[in-house]
Formats: structure tokens, C-alpha cells, sequence
């Protein structure tokens, strides 16, 4: 994406563009037409200033961060990712659970259904696009993640056609599946990624830790808005 | 009434005095200032990237009619409608019809201090809209019918024991002062009121001129309700928070979070570009970005446009030692602690010329800062160029005491003068001064000069041993 | 080497024995001291208030009054910085005193710093303390030296018992005419600050600002508190021998 502004203004037609709004920025121009333009955009690259380099072991770094921000994180491979994800929904007696696989995420629409079924046999419903309602009924979401980073433990989530912006906020426990191969190590390399998509989505979630607050003397209180209880299984590939 | 100062020094003194408030500034503050140092010293490259975010901040404001251009052209291609607000009344006014156009009675807010700097509140009322603080510290705030003292955490000033009888009586819940079931009580109560919201209301912490983003960034999950559950969100967004590219973001927010709180990360980072896709699943049918000036495009033209780099952390706030001990309340403004100090009177004006003198320009928030914004330098410059609207007798003393000391015989006959006026007991400090020196024994002792100054002491003595 | 002492106008009338340790010590690193007589002070009272013009006549006036020596020493901090980085700014290109400010601010030492740089003195090696201390960080020194520095010169120091302060950089609040601009204000921050000193344990403090020092101990004295404060120049020329330790009046 050109870094010139001029460049993008210029090639679009701004018809949609109120007028007020143009004849604030001309007037603006006018008014600052005094100020010295000295300072340069910082260009150096930003690798040079990652706290996370490419060499770490970035499964590890993940897995200690996401714990640090009061996760709980799991290691899974597929033999033993539905186990967990059971073990995680029996601790929260979860009686509705929302199941929303995601392109490029690790939640595969093939292992979804494969989920699906695991706790259907269990006698568990699941459910994939709930009604407002049974959003708000649901107990636990079960979500991939289209990146994560080994620097802050933050997992990027992209709400779209098939994924909802409410799916990891309105349940108060939140189930990501991350696969280590996912992982970037700083947040430098995932606004890389985001910014190499070309056109962004309307909604895009950084995720680190469940909701939290210390409004109330400084007390730290969590699941306020947010799920309370996120849970990072880490997949093995 | 002091010599020097009048009504805002009364009021200053006053708030000094609030004890449980002072007390409970000190505490939050002091956590938050340890909390961020350990985080601080944790961040390997913490100096350069505070360098880099300067210098990107620097660059924008340069440049800001370009970036400006860019990022209105940007979010309206995808989809957002841009609206521009020349002062308090117009962006109230474009809100109002926003919300009376499209009938909507409900709105959520998201913490935002510029709501507050327009008092969009009142005028949502009056046009008959509900609207609901959802930030924990701002719906206390707004139940008890307070305002908020600190720009991140609104109700340092409060007590468990306060916020308690203020859900009480408003909620008409069970008493308690457990942060834990405070918190649960909160979150029922607005649970609801997301459910069936139809306006969500934001402020905007940055604005990617590149793609026309809005990075917005929470902890509690309420901003994401917002703009997620009503269908028309509307971002009011002071104009100088634009940053150029996507890729320029990861700076600031490294350092934005430690900032303000001590955590290498916030909870939410959310990346708004324009209202739902048509296939998205949730998310607002509409949304409307509202550019507020209201004074910033005069603070740009004018002496200290560095103001405008400030990326509203609250660290400054954390690490004064002045807003330590008087509160957020005691500046009557929308914008306290140091930074408010600059703010204040560039946007609200001449009643609060005085408030930039409220300073020991010790620099702890310029340590704080993580765009480096030099404070004291930008007191002092305010200081220079109000200095014939301060109260005369400072005038006169001041410019009395430069012309004393510009020669050397003015100058020895000015100390022989003040050992005159102070009182000696015998002890060798006086306790009562007079004129200004009054206003320093009011509160301290002054050692009384001895017997001989330092230059006579070199005259008969040590000048001439070798 | 010939240095010309800067006095500062505080030193001068309030702690002329600070003055006397340093012709003492400086002559004893070998340092032919001068003092010009007709120094006045660096204008910095009027420059943090805004008065700008009447702070560019007291730094000019103070260029000229140094102009015949080489090398200025002055035992403030804050005044150094005053000279070196808010003077030559007051002054742009063109205007007739310009250089004489920009040389003053370019030859102008903080007395510690001096004896650390130009005269290679290792001053931890030379002080000695025979009973507990704690330090004082002015907040205005920040551009000369560091709150590591003068830790570093304290706790190497012979039979040093240093107790560090929480916050050794908190302000005392003098601020200048803040101090009695709102003197309630400057008198809460001096609370918390007094505080913090008082809960290491030690009575002597060491301050190298006068401001910051007649701020602390007229509170301190106010308030009935034991806390003593010295600076690092008086207790580098007791340590060496050349001045009688002082006794502590009350």
C-alpha cells in the first residue's frame, strides 16, 4: 500500500467525500501552509527493533506470555485436541457451545465438524451461527485464530462471513486454537501480515487475555464484558 | 489571597487538604508509576521506539492536511461516512441528527475524554437519546453523578465504600464492596443494555490515514460491544490522532499499554475499516467517523503544536507530583494532570491562562511520556507568552528583581535588604517573612543568612589565601 | 588550571560554606580559583516564569562578567543547565551577544561533574561518611548528570552506609516562584518527599541544589524533624581534611 499520501488522494474521486469535510482540509492547509515539513517519516526496518527475533523458539515464548497474561494454555497434537477441548468444557460445565471454524485459522471446517460430532456423541449441543439469543446463551466458544504472536501472546481473530465479531467476546469462556506454525515472534511481523492483505476487513480483533479491569481501587478483575476465561490450545503443526 | 496568585491557588490549597482523596490518588498513582517501570525496563528497545513514535508523531502533524486527506478518502472507499465537526456544538449537533435521523433511543458509549471535551452526554439527552457509560470507572462516574479525574482510570478518586452506595442506591442491588461482585453487577446491568442498544458511541485512539483504520484500544471488552452490537457506531476522532501507516501502529502500541497501566498489551486491540461487510456475520450497518477541531487546527498554527502529538496514555498524569496531591477534579477540566495543563487553556482559553504556572517543571512526565512530549519546555513557552496577564504585583516584583540583579551593587544591597526583613529568634531561622517571603514562612522556615555572604567571605578571607 | 567560580545567587547569601568547600577543594585538585566579582545570578527565576527578555539580559550580563576566563565552575545543577541549555536559545543567530552566551554556555562546568571529567577525580575514593546518608536527586540536573552518578559517588565512598531513597528523584517542590506562588501546593509535595527521606533512616542528606536545599530543611525545620542536609562539595572537603566538620545548630 503506497506510504505517499498525496498519491491516494489524488486517484480517487472523493465524490463521496463531504464537502465540508474538503473545505476543511483546504482551509487547513492554508493555515499550516507556514509549518516546516523537516521531520521524515522513521524507514529504517523494524526488525531491527523486535523484542521477539525469528530465532527464539516461538512456541515456547507464546505459550509462557499467553500464560503470563492469565490464560490457560494447553500443547495438543491431533490425537488429543477434542480430549482437551472436552476436558476444558466438563470444567466449565458448559451446557451450549458455539463451534466457528475460520478460513486461514487452524479450526478447519472438516475438524470443526469432526468436534462437532465428538460432543455430540457426548450429548452436548453445539451450534455454528446462533441467533442473537442463543449467543448470548452460549457458555463456550471454540474459534481458530488467523495469527498469534510470540512477543505479547496476542492472537489475531478477523470477523467475517463466517466468523462473528461476538464469537470471542460474548461468551464468557473462549476456546482458540492456535497451530505453532501460526505463530510470528513480534508485533512488528503481524502488522506485516495485516498490512500485506491488501484490502482489510471490516473488523479486526488483537487479542491478549481475557477481559479484565481495575477500575475499582485498582483491584484487578477479569471477565468483565469479555470472556473471563480464555483458553489457548497450541497444535502441534 | 496570597501576593503572587488569587482564587486558583485557594483552590488548590483546598484540594490538598482532601485527604481520602489524596490519599487514594497517591496510592493508584504510585502503582502505576512502579507498574510501568517494570514494564518499561522489560522492553529492550523501549528508547528507540519512543524515538520512532516522536518522530512519526512529529512527521504527521508536518504534514497533517495530507494525512488528513488521505485517511477521509481511505475510510470513505470503505465505507464509512466522514463528517466534519468545527467546534464542540457541531460535532453534538452531527451526532444528534445521526442518532434523531435514524431513530435511535439507546446508545452505548465506549470511554472516550473526547465525548467529554464536547459534553456529547448532555446534548444526547436533550435530543432524547438514553445513553449508557459502559467503561466500569465511567458508568460509576455516570450513576453517581461525578465526573471523571483521571483520563485512563476515571475513578481514582473513589472508594470502594463510595462506588458501592452509589450501585446500591442506583441499580437497587444488594450491598457490597467486593471488587469481584462489583464488577459482576456492573456486567448484568449492561449485559442487558448491549442486548438492545441501537447506537454505539466511540472515541478512536489512532487513525490509519493509509487504509482509513480505527485502532481502538480496551481492556474491559465494552468498546467491542459497541462496535459490534448496535447497527450504526459512530467515532468521534479529534483530528490529530492520525498515524500514516498500518505498519507505523505496532510502535505506539508497544508502548501504550505500559504506559498507562504497566501491561505489555491491552486486552482488545480493534481494527475498525468501514461498517459490515454485507456477508458479515455481526457489526454495524453504519458507520460514521466524526473529525473534531474545536480548537486543534488553531493549537497546530500556532507556538506549541507539539501539544498535538500526545497520544493520551495518562503517564504524565501517573507521574506528577502535583496532580499527586491535588486530584484530577482540582483543574476544573476535561483534560487534568500535565498534559491537561497545556490542553487546557489552548482549548478552553483565558480562564485557564493561569493553570500552565501550576508547575515546578520537575519533568517526571517527560520521562513518563512515550512520545517524548517535552512538558516543561511547552509550560515554560505558554509561561512566556502570557506574561502581561499575570497579576501585576508579580509582574512588578519579577521584573523589579531582574533589574535588581543586573548590576552587582543593586544585587549586595538586595541581600543585605532580606536579612532586614526576616525575624530572628536567635536560632538562625526565621519563621515570619515579609511581602512574598510571607507566602514561604506560611509554610516553611527560611535559614536566616549569616554573618557574611560567600563573595565577602571571599573578599576578607579566602580570596586571598592561595 | 584557572577556573572562575559561578556562585549562584542562593549559594551566595544562604550557603556560603558550600562556596568556601569548593575554592577549597578545587585548590586542593590543583585549580587556581577566581571570582569575579560582578556576578549576579543566571536569570533562571525569571526564565521559568516566561520573562524571557529580562532572563536574556541576566545571561548576557553574566557572559560579559565571565568573558575574561576560560573555565566556570558553579555548584548548581540547575543553574549550570540554565546557562549551557536554555541561555544560547534566548539568543537567535545575528543578535550581538550571541557568542559571548554561547561560549559561556559552552565553558561552564557543574561542579561534580568538573572534578569527574576535567580534573579526573575519582570522588568516591575521596569522601568518607561516619554515619548513615541518603541522597537528593534535583530534578533539574537531569541534563548534567544522572540519578545513578550520584548514587555511584556515594556508595563507593568509605564507610558509606547509603540509604537509598524510594523516589530519590521526587521533587521537593521549590519550583521557583512556584514555591510561593502556591505555597500549599509546594508544601504537600514537600511533604511527600520529606517522607521518603525520613523513612531511610539517616538524619544527613545530601543535596547539591540550593533551592531544593532551603526547600527540605526549612520544611524539615518546621516540622521538627532530625534531617540534616549537606552538599557534596562540603562533605568532599571535610572528608579531605580542609574544613572543620560542621556541627549541626538545630
Amino acid at each position: 500500500m503506497s506510504g505517499d499520501p498525496r498519491s491516494s488522494a489524488e486517484s480517487v474521486t472523493g465524490d463521496r467525500v463531504p464537502t465540508a469535510v474538503r473545505g476543511f482540509v483546504h482551509a487547513l492547509r492554508s493555515r499550516t501552509a507556514h509549518i516546516q515539513q523537516q521531520t521524515a517519516l522513521p524507514d529504517e526496518p523494524t526488525s531491527a527493533l523486535r523484542e521477539v527475533n525469528p530465532d527464539a523458539i516461538l512456541a515456547a515464548r507464546f505459550a509462557s506470555e499467553v500464560a503470563a497474561v492469565g490464560c490457560d494454555v494447553r500443547r495438543v497434537t491431533m490425537e488429543n485436541w477434542l480430549l482437551s477441548i472436552e476436558e476444558i468444557l466438563r470444567g466449565h460445565a458448559a451446557r451450549s457451545v458455539l463451534i466457528e471454524p475460520g478460513p486461514e485459522t487452524a479450526l478447519t471446517p472438516k475438524r470443526a465438524a469432526s468436534l462437532r460430532q465428538a460432543l455430540a456423541a457426548k450429548g452436548l449441543a453445539t451450534m455454528e451461527d446462533p441467533s442473537d439469543d442463543d449467543m448470548f446463551a452460549v457458555d463456550v466458544s471454540v474459534t481458530g485464530v488467523v495469527t498469534a504472536v510470540a512477543e505479547t501472546a496476542t492472537m489475531v481473530c478477523v470477523s467475517g462471513s463466517r466468523t462473528a465479531r461476538g464469537a470471542t467476546l460474548i461468551p464468557p469462556a473462549h476456546i482458540a486454537l492456535v497451530a505453532r506454525s501460526q505463530i510470528v515472534p513480534d508485533l512488528f511481523d503481524t502488522f506485516e501480515q495485516i498490512s500485506a492483505w491488501g484490502q482489510m476487513p471490516a473488523n479486526v480483533n488483537l487479542i491478549t487475555g481475557p477481559s479484565k479491569t481495575a477500575d475499582i481501587e485498582g483491584v484487578l478483575v477479569t471477565g468483565i464484558h469479555g470472556p473471563g476465561s480464555v483458553h489457548v490450545l497450541l497444535l502441534d503443526e | 489571597m496570597g501576593w503572587l496568585s488569587g482564587k486558583l491557588r485557594l483552590r488548590l490549597a483546598e484540594a490538598t487538604r482532601n485527604t481520602p482523596v489524596v490519599e487514594a490518588v497517591h496510592r493508584v498513582t504510585w502503582r502505576k508509576v512502579d507498574a510501568r517501570r517494570v514494564s518499561m525496563d522489560k522492553l529492550r528497545h523501549a528508547e528507540n521506539l519512543r524515538t520512532r513514535a516522536e518522530r512519526i508523531r512529529r512527521h504527521v502533524l508536518e504534514r497533517l492536511p495530507d494525512y488528513l486527506e488521505q485517511f477521509v478518502t481511505q475510510a470513505t472507499a470503505g465505507g464509512a461516512c466522514v463528517h466534519f465537526a468545527p467546534d464542540a456544538t457541531a460535532a453534538d449537533r452531527i451526532i444528534c441528527e445521526i442518532a434523531r435521523s435514524r431513530g435511535l433511543r439507546l446508545a452505548v458509549k465506549s470511554k472516550s475524554m473526547t465525548t467529554e471535551e464536547v459534553r456529547l452526554n448532555d446534548a444526547l439527552a436533550a435530543a432524547d437519546v438514553r445513553v449508557v457509560e459502559t467503561d466500569l470507572g465511567e458508568f460509576i462516574v455516570q450513576i453517581d453523578h461525578d465526573r471523571p479525574s483521571h483520563i485512563i482510570s476515571p475513578i481514582i478518586h473513589k472508594d470502594r465504600r463510595q462506588i458501592a452506595g452509589a450501585m446500591a442506591r442506583e441499580l437497587g442491588c444488594a450491598y457490597t464492596e467486593d471488587p469481584e461482585e462489583l464488577t459482576s453487577i456492573a456486567r448484568r446491568h449492561l449485559r442487558d443494555i448491549f442486548r438492545r442498544c441501537d447506537l454505539g458511541i466511540t472515541g478512536v485512539n489512532f487513525a490509519v490515514a493509509e487504509t482509513g483504520t480505527l485502532c481502538l484500544l480496551t481492556n474491559e471488552g465494552n468498546g467491542r460491544m459497541t462496535v459490534t452490537r448496535p447497527r450504526v457506531h459512530v467515532a468521534l476522532l479529534g483530528i490529530e490522532k492520525i498515524i500514516p501507516r498500518l505498519t507505523d501502529l505496532p510502535v505506539f502500541l508497544k508502548l501504550l499499554a505500559r504506559s498507562s497501566t504497566g501491561q505489555a498489551m491491552g486486552a482488545y486491540t480493534t481494527l475498525i475499516t468501514g461498517p459490515k461487510r454485507s456477508a458479515d456475520r455481526d457489526g454495524p450497518e453504519e458507520l460514521h467517523i466524526v473529525l473534531l477541531d474545536n480548537g486543534r487546527s488553531d493549537i497546530l498554527a500556532g507556538p506549541v503544536p507539539e501539544v498535538l502529538h500526545c497520544v493520551r496514555c495518562g503517564a504524565c498524569l501517573n507521574a506528577c507530583p502535583v496532580y499527586r496531591n491535588i486530584g484530577g477534579h482540582a483543574y476544573n477540566s476535561v483534560y487534568p494532570g500535565p498534559i491537561g495543563s497545556l490542553l487546557t487553556p489552548l482549548l478552553w482559553g483565558p480562564s485557564h491562562e493561569e493553570l500552565p504556572r501550576v508547575s515546578s517543571l520537575c519533568g517526571a512526565c517527560r520521562l513518563a511520556c512515550p512520545v517524548k512530549i517535552d512538558i516543561p519546555e511547552l509550560l515554560v513557552r505558554l509561561r512566556s507568552l502570557a506574561t502581561d496577564r499575570q497579576p501585576r504585583i508579580k509582574r512588578w516584583l519579577l521584573r523589579g528583581w531582574a533589574w535588581g540583579m543586573n548590576r552587582a551593587w543593586r544585587y549586595r544591597l538586595g541581600q543585605r535588604l532580606m536579612r532586614r526583613t526576616l525575624s530572628d529568634d536567635g536560632s538562625g531561622w526565621a519563621t515570619r517573612g515579609l511581602g512574598p517571603l510571607r507566602d514561604w514562612t506560611g509554610q516553611r522556615d527560611l535559614p536566616r543568612p549569616g554573618a557574611r555572604s560567600f563573595r565577602q567571605l571571599w573578599q576578607e578571607d579566602l580570596g586571598d589565601e592561595r | 588550571m584557572q577556573v572562575a567560580l559561578f556562585i549562584t545567587c542562593l549559594t551566595d547569601t544562604f550557603y556560603p560554606r558550600v562556596g568556601e568547600a569548593m575554592v577549597r577543594v578545587l585548590r586542593h585538585f590543583g585549580c587556581q580559583v577566581e571570582f569575579p566579582a560582578g556576578q549576579t545570578c543566571c536569570g533562571q527565576p525569571a526564565f521559568n516564569s516566561g520573562f524571557h527578555r529580562e532572563a536574556a539580559r541576566l545571561i548576557s550580563r553574566m557572559a560579559d562578567v565571565f568573558s575574561p576566563y576560560s573555565c566556570v565552575v558553579t555548584p548548581s545543577a540547575s543553574c549550570a543547565t540554565m546557562v549551557k541549555h536554555h541561555g544560547p536559545p534566548l539568543f537567535p543567530e545575528g543578535d550581538q551577544a550571541r557568542p559571548a552566551v554561547c561560549a559561556l554556555a559552552d565553558k561552564t562546568w557543574e561542579f561534580t561533574t568538573f572534578l569527574r571529567d576535567r580534573l579526573g577525580v575519582d570522588m568516591a575514593a575521596h569522601l568518607r561518611f561516619d554515619e548513615p546518608i541518603t541522597f537528593h536527586y534535583p530534578c533539574h540536573a537531569r541534563e548534567i548528570y544522572s540519578v545513578e552518578d550520584l548514587q555511584g559517588w556515594l556508595a563507593g565512598a568509605n564507610g558509606c552506609d547509603l540509604r537509598v531513597p524510594a523516589r530519590p528523584d521526587l521533587c521537593c517542590g521549590f519550583g521557583g516562584v512556584f514555591a510561593v506562588e502556591y505555597p500549599e501546593l509546594s508544601d504537600a509535595m514537600l511533604r511527600d518527599k520529606l517522607s521518603e527521606l525520613e523513612a531511610t533512616g539517616a538524619d544527613l542528606v545530601i543535596s547539591n541544589e540550593a533551592a531544593c536545599t532551603l526547600q527540605m530543611s526549612g520544611g524539615a525545620h518546621r516540622r521538627g524533624l532530625r534531617l540534616r542536609f549537606k552538599h557534596l562539595a562540603e562533605c568532599l572537603a571535610e572528608s579531605l581534611g580542609l574544613m572543620e566538620p560542621e556541627s549541626w545548630a538545630g
